[in-house]
């Protein structure tokens, strides 16, 4: 195949997951790092790099928005990238030393990979997300921080106010989201939400928002190890890049028309296929299973 | 109207503002510097490293590819920021410039906050600043 077909592959795949995404409501990173390491030729360590650039790059387009919105927090954000970043850090030294030095890494993360996606699945459809969550009393932590904000809600027409609670369940849950993120290239939104939202009590447009401005300082972190490791190829992050962009933008309009549930459960069978095929994938490797392809 | 004045209900903290505008100048720099470079690398096929040469290793672990395509152990960023006439390693200036986003708007919001943010958001930099430094610092340690 010529190598200009690449490139063209990877602006079309980007494209359809950007157009999908939001309308799914599943982050663009968490489809592309393992439908790429299941599917294209390019090695793990590429595939994560690209992956961590494009949460990056996504993250880093929203969040001033939000922050002027008065959605995403840096008083809320800050105590937790404090917790996040270091473990982000040792995520990605992690991922690239097992693929350097054990000659079948590149499997072994490939499972892991599969794995992760797995319990993604299991955890986008189940878990419930609350519009706007009543936190009777914030912890000490939270407190002493003043983690309280407020926005104006136009479905509603007023003035939302919010408190936070739990920091001491959520920063440990942060510090292992991190390192999840960190040593597999992806966004995290998945998890970020989840802890924000039903753990910590941020209201879910708060939770999104400020989600975002996390992955925009983890991966931050983590994008210098895959950088000084020459992991991220301007051949794959380009096209993956400008695809997700495009797509991403035609995705947003489209969500308002489309039927979410619909897409969503499509989108959740097509994340279960490639947990199972990354698992496969990476068993094949190691030789305990025949090749699939 | 009504709603106008109800926007202006909710005060932004000046040190979340700060970020933000940190944050947006570097992202469009650092986007301009990755994608229009990033295109004329892939249009020409040439640069640091030619395409050709890329799709024929990148099954590789990223050291491999490294060797493989020319003869180098990467390690920290002289590598490609040496080499900026070559389209591929302007793009990845690019990244570079995207990756300090995120610390130029932590840092510009320091002098705005109180004095324990100013602490937390401190201790945020620093690790970012020793993400950035690490692989130099494993570099000159001969790792």
């Amino acid at each position: 195949m010529d190598w200009w077909v690449w490139p063209l592959i990877l602006f079309i795949f980007t494209f359809v997951i950007g157009i999908i995404a939001p309308i799914s409501g599943v982050g663009g990173g968490v489809l592309f790092v393992p439908l790429c390491t299941a599917f294209f030729p390019f090695h793990p360590d590429f595939v994560r790099g690209a992956g961590l650039i494009m949460a990056l790059t996504s993250a880093l387009s929203s969040t001033p928005q939000f922050v002027r919105k008065g959605l995403a927090s840096l008083k809320l954000m800050a105590p937790i990238v404090a917790v996040s970043i270091i473990t982000s850090i040792i995520g990605g030294v992690l991922g690239l030393w097992i693929t350097s030095n054990f000659p079948e890494g590149k499997h072994y993360i490939t499972i892991m990979l599969g794995i992760i996606l797995f319990i993604i699945f299991i955890v986008m459809l189940t878990s419930k997300r609350v519009e706007f969550p009543e936190v009777k009393k914030m912890d000490k932590l939270s407190e002493m921080l003043g983690l309280m904000g407020a926005w104006y809600e136009p479905t509603l027409g007023r003035v939302v106010e919010y408190k936070i609670t739990n920091m001491k369940i959520g920063l440990p849950a942060f510090a292992i989201v991190g390192f999840i993120a960190g040593m597999f290239g992806l966004g995290a939104g998945w998890a970020n939400v989840p802890v924000l939202n039903l753990i910590m009590g941020a209201p879910i447009k708060v939770a999104t928002s400020t989600s975002m401005a996390i992955i925009a300082v983890n991966d931050s972190a983590a994008a210098w190890v895959y950088l000084s490791k020459g992991a991220v190829l301007p051949m794959i992050v380009v096209p993956s890049v400008i695809g997700i962009t495009i797509g991403a933008r035609i995705g947003t309009k489209l969500a308002v028309k489309a039927k979410p549930k619909l897409i969503r459960y499509i989108v959740l069978a097509i994340m279960l296929l490639a947990a199972l095929l990354d698992i496969y994938k990476g068993l094949s490797g190691l030789g305990y299973v025949p090749k699939l392809f | 109207m009504e709603e106008k004045n109800k926007t202006v209900e909710v005060k932004v903290d000046p040190m979340n503002l700060l970020f933000a505008r940190a944050m947006e100048i570097f992202t469009y720099i650092g986007l301009l510097v990755m994608i229009f470079p990033g295109i004329f690398y892939l249009a020409m096929g040439e640069g640091y490293v030619h395409t050709h040469h890329v799709v024929k290793h990148w099954h590789k672990p990223a050291h491999h590819f490294w060797h493989s395509v020319k003869g180098i152990k990467v390690s920290g960023y002289t590598w490609f920021l040496t080499n900026l006439h070559h389209f591929d390693c302007l793009s990845k200036l690019g990244i570079v410039l995207l990756a300090l986003a995120p610390l130029a708007a932590l840092i510009v919001t320091i002098p705005k906050a109180e004095r324990k943010f100013k602490i937390i958001i401190l201790i945020a930099v620093l690790e970012v600043i020793f993400s950035i430094v690490r692989p130099l610092i494993m570099e000159v340690a001969g790792h």
